[in-house]
């Protein structure tokens, strides 16, 4: 087994700004949700490994709310519909 | 030795077999129906609200928020529709196993009563007013019945979402 070469191109300074990311998607703590539940969800829409759902999880528990997602508005609006339909409270807003 | 008891086991082809006690399947059964109640509820309804949260609370986004509401929302009805028919359709493969009822549930039964036990949970939750405290409750206390519900409920999603993550 072998991996194929990979081409390493240095990201130019400036290259990626938040204009290309201007929305992110924040879930936000609620009484209801087990927190098992949650890091499921995370990982099941985002890919997320366990300690980053885990992670993403216990910020919402304890600061309240976590931003779990960036992106174009149309990116974004389908990552709120998609949390939506898992039952968690979620809502997108422009990234500051 | 007899194994251990499991609420959720797995079972043939990639399905996992839930037991369920005569009573539980009872109440269970009875979810779909009292969801499509709350889906068919106007939004002013708290916990209609709660199942179709607003996509942007900045009110400068109201056109947004109309759009979100007037083009994907429906398209979340529509999922949460087809999982109570995955629901109700999985109940007619039960099976008698001794004093248990068992149905095996393919991964597309077990998302859809994922669903259904959270978002009933949502629509109790929120109308029994749930906070992270510990709660005390009288025994004349009128939702009673309800908070026990809820309770159940909780713990059957726990385990579920226990077997899942693995």
């Amino acid at each position: 087994m072998t991996t194929a070469p990979v081409e390493i191109r240095e990201p130019e300074l400036g290259e990626e700004t938040t204009a290309d990311r201007p929305w992110m998607v924040i879930v936000w703590n609620d009484p209801v949700n087990l927190m098992s539940y949650v890091v499921f969800v995370f990982q099941k829409l985002f890919g997320y490994s366990r300690k980053k759902a885990t992670k993403l999880m216990r910020q919402v528990h304890e600061e309240g709310r976590a931003a779990v997602s960036d992106g174009t508005r149309e990116k974004c609006e389908a990552d709120v519909a998609r949390l939506h339909a898992h039952g968690l409270w979620a809502t997108m807003e422009h990234d500051t | 030795m007899s194994p251990r008891w499991r609420r959720f086991k797995r079972g043939p082809d990639d399905t996992l077999v839930v037991s369920l006690a005569p009573e539980e399947m009872a109440l269970l059964r009875g979810l779909p129906s009292e969801l499509r109640a709350v889906f068919d509820a106007p939004s002013s309804d708290a916990a209609a609200a709660r199942l179709f949260p607003r996509a942007y609370l900045d009110p400068t986004e109201e056109e947004a928020e109309a759009e979100y509401e007037a083009l994907i929302q429906p398209d979340l009805l529509r999922q949460r529709l087809d999982a109570l028919e995955l629901v109700t359709a999985s109940f007619a493969g039960a099976v008698a196993a001794g004093e248990w009822m068992e149905i095996a549930l393919t991964p597309d039964d077990v998302a859809a009563w994922l669903g259904v036990l959270n978002d009933t949970r949502l629509v109790l939750g929120t109308r029994l007013g749930i906070t992270e405290d510990q709660r005390r409750i009288d025994d004349d206390d009128p939702n009673l019945a309800a908070y026990a519900i809820y309770d159940w409920l909780t713990y059957l999603q726990g385990e579920l979402v226990e077997h899942l993550l693995g």
